[in-house]
C-alpha cells in the first residue's frame, strides 16, 4: 500500500515536471536533466565505451528530449521514453563510427552455449567491466542492450535492424568473450 | 566466490556497475544551447500557426490600405483638382442660397412645389453630385467644368423665375386677404 502511495506520487511530481518542461520552464529542464543524467550518462558510457563522447552523446540526446518533450503524451512513460532517445543517439554515434551490427548463422549459439560453463566461474565488477570495455562494438552494443538496459532480444533486433537469433548468438559471443578476457587476465596476473 | 551466471551476478551487483555522472559542463552547454532555443520556440510556434498568423496579417494590410483609399479620396476635393472651380461654386452657390432663402420665406400653398420638386432646387441635388465627382475623377476636363457652370446658371435661371412669379403672386394674394378682413 505505502509502495502505491509512493508510486502515485512521484507520477504526479513526473507530470507536473513534464508539463512544465512543456511550457519551456528551464527550471523544470534543469530538474529533469537532474534527474536522469547521472542514469544516462551510464547508458553513454557504456554504448560508446568513451567518457568524451558519452558526455557528446548525452547533451545532443538531452537538447532533443528538451526540444520534444511536449511532444511526449504520457507522461507516466517520460522514463522509457527518455531511455529510448538516449540509447537511439548512442546508436547514431555507433554508426557513424562505422560499427555495423551483421547476420550470423544460428549454428554457432549452440556451440558458444557449450563452451560456457560458468558454475566455477569468479565474476567481479571491475573484471566485468574492463572485458566489456575492449570487447568489440558489436558485441559490447549487445551485451550491454540486454543485460544492463534490459532490452528483450526482440527489442534489441528491431533497435539494430537484425535478427532475433542474430541478437542471441551475438549476445552469447560476447559473455564468451568476456569470460575468456577476464580468464585471460587472470592467468597473467 | 563462483557465482551460478554472469546475469544473475550483473543483477545482484547493479549498482556498483554504476559511474558518476556527467561533468557540469554538460548542463552549461545544454544551457547555452537552450537559451536562443526558447526563441526558436516562438518561431516554432508562429509556424505551426502559420495560416492565422498570415490571415491576420492580410486582414491587417487590407484595413492599412482601405484607410490609406479612403484617406486619398477625401484628399481628392474639388480644391485640389481644380482650384478654378471652387471659385466658381463659392460664387455661384452665394447666389442661389440667397435666392433659396428668399423663397423658403414664402407660404408652402404659395409656392405651389411638392418635397421632390423642393429638393431638386437645393444646390447639391443628383445632377451637381454626378457632375462634382466626374470632375475629380477628370480633374482636365473642361467639357465637365463647362456643363458645371452651365448647371449653375440655370438653376439660378430657374430660381429668379420662380421668385419673380412668387412676387407677382403674393402682392394679388396680400390685397385679397386685406379686402376679405375689411367685409
Amino acid at each position: 500500500m505505502q509502495a502505491s502511495a509512493n508510486n502515485l506520487n512521484n507520477t504526479t511530481i513526473t507530470d507536473h515536471l513534464v508539463s512544465r518542461c512543456k511550457k519551456g520552464d528551464m527550471h523544470a529542464f534543469r530538474e529533469l536533466y537532474n534527474a536522469y543524467s547521472g542514469a544516462m550518462y551510464n547508458i553513454c558510457l557504456r554504448m560508446t565505451g568513451s567518457p568524451a563522447d558519452a558526455e557528446d552523446t548525452l547533451q545532443d540526446a538531452f537538447m532533443q528530449i528538451f526540444r520534444n518533450i511536449e511532444r511526449l503524451e504520457n507522461a507516466g512513460s517520460v522514463t522509457a521514453w527518455i531511455k529510448r532517445i538516449v540509447v537511439n543517439h548512442c546508436l547514431s554515434h555507433l554508426r557513424r563510427k562505422k560499427v555495423y551490427f551483421e547476420e550470423v548463422d544460428n549454428i554457432d549459439i549452440e556451440e558458444d552455449n557449450a563452451i560456457v560453463d560458468e558454475d566455477n566461474f569468479a565474476w567481479t565488477v571491475a573484471a566485468i567491466k574492463e572485458a566489456i570495455h575492449i570487447l568489440p562494438p558489436g558485441y559490447r552494443t549487445v551485451l550491454n542492450l540486454y543485460i544492463f538496459e534490459e532490452y528483450s532480444h526482440k527489442e534489441i533486433a528491431n533497435m539494430l535492424d537484425i535478427s532475433e537469433s542474430t541478437v542471441k548468438t551475438q549476445y552469447m559471443r560476447a559473455k564468451d568473450k568476456v569470460r575468456q578476457i577476464i580468464k585471460q587476465k587472470n592467468v597473467i596476473r | 566466490m563462483p557465482e551460478s551466471s554472469f546475469e544473475d551476478f550483473v543483477r545482484q551487483h547493479r549498482q556498483n556497475f554504476e559511474e558518476a555522472g556527467p561533468h557540469p559542463r554538460v548542463w552549461a552547454q545544454l544551457e547555452q544551447q537552450l537559451a536562443p532555443g526558447r526563441k526558436r520556440k516562438v518561431i516554432q510556434l508562429m509556424g505551426r500557426h502559420w495560416l492565422k498568423a498570415a490571415a491576420v496579417l492580410v486582414l491587417m494590410i487590407n484595413s492599412v490600405m482601405i484607410y490609406q483609399f479612403i484617406q486619398m479620396k477625401k484628399a481628392q476635393h474639388l480644391t485640389n483638382v481644380a482650384p478654378e472651380m471652387q471659385e466658381a461654386k463659392m460664387y455661384y452657390t452665394a447666389q442661389i442660397e440667397q435666392r433659396l432663402q428668399t423663397i423658403k420665406g414664402y407660404p408652402d400653398a404659395l409656392l405651389g412645389l411638392d418635397s421632390m420638386a423642393r429638393k431638386e432646387l437645393e444646390l447639391r441635388n443628383d445632377t451637381y453630385q454626378v457632375l462634382e465627382a466626374e470632375l475629380i475623377q477628370n480633374p482636365g476636363n473642361e467639357r465637365i467644368k463647362a456643363a458645371m457652370v452651365r448647371y449653375y446658371q440655370l438653376k439660378l435661371d430657374l430660381l429668379d423665375k420662380i421668385l419673380e412669379e412668387l412676387r407677382e403672386k403674393q402682392p394679388v394674394s396680400q390685397k385679397q386677404s386685406d379686402y376679405e378682413r375689411e367685409i
